[in-house]
């Protein structure tokens, strides 16, 4: 087991910076998730601490280790990748078997260590069968299993779960979370999934361009997003932003509700919203409205639980407000979280 | 239900009639060919004749019993497995080698194909030359270095002259083995050279491991292929050395050339053809095999 460490680290592709002054702190046994859109710079850096990509500048500590120039094999670290990477011409029970045949491991060990490690992932009984014969969810399973033989101190993974369909997805998700739990092995996981890293990351470190934006849990990310990007890339409809002239207002869509739908005494913050279309999704409805009037006009999306009580039509009008305290505000020209500005007036639509 | 039917047996015959143009042509070209030769070997034909009294299998006996006919052999085994493995050999190492990054690559994979796109009649004019015990380059720089004290005959002695053709032959036709396996190699993922990285599998175990079994298949298939051209090849032989000194690189298609056309025994020259192409197909059933092995094993 083994934290790991990177620090002030940079990367240049001849002119293209992909990566630039990056700290992050991932702790012994911790499950952390790099989210970001394509090109943001998660996978060099993942790269980088597999040692497969040498950082222009800056360093890279796994446990006490300097590893920065590190050879990949000396790293003690497993790397499970998108394409799986498994050996076509192997059988499964020998692709597992290959960290430990490549160091001469003793046939006896390899024998034991195989077994165990396709016990974890229950594909005890496929192993004499090539990588070709087996599913899409077997054979990210052999991936898996092969990374566990050397005991690593750190587990990569690099979108592991994004070339399965939809519902397996969901159910390796769970499995990978669950194994992780058990074996405690601390985990460095990319993805552009959102709902993967909520669900899998005990941390989230979100990218964009080469930065890291955020680094929370995924609650305090959710709630409480650093900045507009990340307020703008987290959440399926991503949070609300109203550009204002001193600050931007940010509010998540479930928190967008008829003005109607608040208790008495609750602090709002009341919105004329034209609503343009209506979403039925079963368990909720999606209301694509713009506000406008005083306020430059923004499209705003509210989500609405079934539960909540209303009765309005695509091209209306209607009140709609945000309590208080779920109001997130933004600086206007950084877009970096401030506290909350002191508008007791009601903001006039 | 009928209608459907009708319409399906209208398709294929539509299909067969689409086909026929073709069909007629392979015949043209391939049967009518095969049949006259087998139908050759079994006359005795002479001097300006197309047919001749029917011998039976006599012009096989005279093959078989003939010295020749065993040293073509011979010398054939001896060209076309000298050639071909050295043709797999460096067309494997150049192909590793332009698979890797280096500045002028793109160059360097253009000028490796030279040899394969020039002309034979050109390329043994040029060797000839080269070869030349007097005039030619390279024994002036064997000979300028010291590494030799006189000049080597390189194709007027019966000990060198098969090695001389060899060199021409491998010079040529290596490249082709390179284009076949580099397609292969940079087909093969990245992800499993890092995995095996990660692995702590070393620069040989990656090759040992990962690129010569995917590599495997195409290697066999192109070896395959070069020893079906190379135990027809004649052009390059005939032209280097005539097939001398003293029939030393005499091999099976130069012996059917002299038997068809300076000794004018067509029905000896058939035999001697279809014997060859009995020797090919056996080898070309142990290259099968193997391919299919391989393929079994990917």
């Amino acid at each position: 087991m083994a934290q790991v460490e990177v620090r002030n680290v940079d990367k240049h592709f001849g002119d293209h910076t992909v990566i630039s002054n990056i700290n992050l702190k991932v702790n012994d046994g911790e499950f952390l998730v790099l989210l970001g859109p394509s090109g943001c710079g998660k996978s060099t850096l993942l790269r980088m601490i597999a040692g497969l990509e040498l950082p222009t500048g800056g360093d890279i500590f796994i446990g006490e280790r300097q590893a920065t120039r590190l050879q990949p094999k000396d790293r003690n670290i497993a790397m499970v990748f998108q394409n799986y990477a498994l050996y076509p011409h192997l059988t499964a029970y020998e692709n597992i078997a290959f960290p430990l045949r490549v160091r001469r491991a003793p046939a006896r060990d390899i024998e034991e260590k195989v077994k165990w490690a396709a016990d974890l992932v229950a594909l005890g009984g496929k192993l004499k069968r090539k990588p070709r014969q087996l599913s899409g969810g077997e054979r990210q399973r052999i991936a898996l299993a092969r990374s566990l033989v050397r005991n690593p101190e750190v587990f990569l993974f690099d979108e592991p779960l994004s070339n399965l369909d939809a519902k397996l997805r969901n159910a390796s998700r769970e499995d990978l979370r669950q194994f992780q739990a058990r074996l405690g092995v601390t985990s460095i996981y990319v993805t552009h999934d959102q709902v993967e890293a909520m669900g899998l990351g005990e941390r989230i470190a979100v990218m964009e361009a080469g930065v890291i934006r955020q680094i929370a849990t995924p609650e305090e990310i959710y709630l409480h997003p650093a900045d507009t990007f990340v307020a703008g890339f987290m959440g399926s409809p991503p949070m609300n932003l109203l550009k204002l002239t001193d600050y931007t207002l940010g509010f998540r869509p479930e928190e967008f509700l008829p003005q109607t739908s608040f208790a008495p005494g609750v602090e709002t913050m009341p919105f004329d919203v034209k609503v343009n279309r209506i979403e039925f999704l079963g368990g909720d409805r999606l209301l694509y409205g713009t506000v406008g009037g005083a306020l430059p006009e923004t499209p705003v999306i509210a989500r609405l639980p079934s539960s909540v009580a209303w009765t309005g039509t695509a091209g209306e009008s209607a009140k709609f407000a945000v309590a208080r305290a779920n109001l997130r505000y933004f600086a206007a020209d950084t877009g970096k979280a401030i506290a909350p500005v002191g508008t007791k007036g009601r903001v006039h639509a | 239900m009928r209608r459907p039917r009708q319409s399906l047996a209208g398709d294929r015959a539509a299909a067969y009639l689409t086909l026929s143009p073709s069909v007629f042509l392979m015949l043209l070209l391939t049967g009518v060919p095969m049949v006259t030769v087998i139908l050759t070997s079994l006359q005795k034909v002479g001097m300006g004749e197309t047919s001749g009294p029917f011998v039976g299998l006599l012009n096989f006996r005279w093959a078989l019993s003939n010295h020749a006919f065993y040293s073509s052999l011979g010398h054939t085994f001896v060209w076309v497995f000298g050639s071909v493995g050295l043709e797999m050999l460096l067309g494997l190492g150049f192909s590793l080698l332009l698979n890797k990054k280096f500045r002028f690559r793109g160059v360097a994979r253009a000028v490796i194909m030279a040899p394969y796109l020039i002309p034979s009649v050109v390329a043994v004019l040029v060797w000839r030359y080269m070869f030349h015990d007097l005039v030619g380059v390279i024994n002036a720089v064997l000979v300028g270095t010291g590494l030799v004290r006189t000049p080597v005959l390189w194709l007027d002695s019966a000990n060198n002259a098969m090695m001389s053709v060899i060199i021409v032959g491998v010079w040529k036709f290596f490249p082709f083995v390179v284009i076949a396996l580099l397609g292969i190699l940079q087909s093969i993922p990245r992800e499993q050279y890092e995995a095996a990285q990660i692995d702590g599998a070393s620069p040989f175990q990656q090759f040992w491991r990962i690129t010569l079994p995917h590599l495997l298949p195409v290697f066999l298939i192109t070896a395959l292929v070069r020893t079906i051209w190379n135990f027809q090849k004649f052009d390059i032989i005939y032209l280097m050395t005539g097939g001398g000194p003293l029939d030393a690189t005499t091999t099976l298609p130069v012996l059917i050339y002299f038997k068809g056309f300076t000794d004018f025994q067509f029905g000896r020259a058939a035999a001697v053809a279809i014997l060859a192409c009995i020797v090919l197909g056996l080898i070309a059933a142990i290259y099968l095999a193997l391919i299919k092995f391989a393929e079994k094993r990917l």
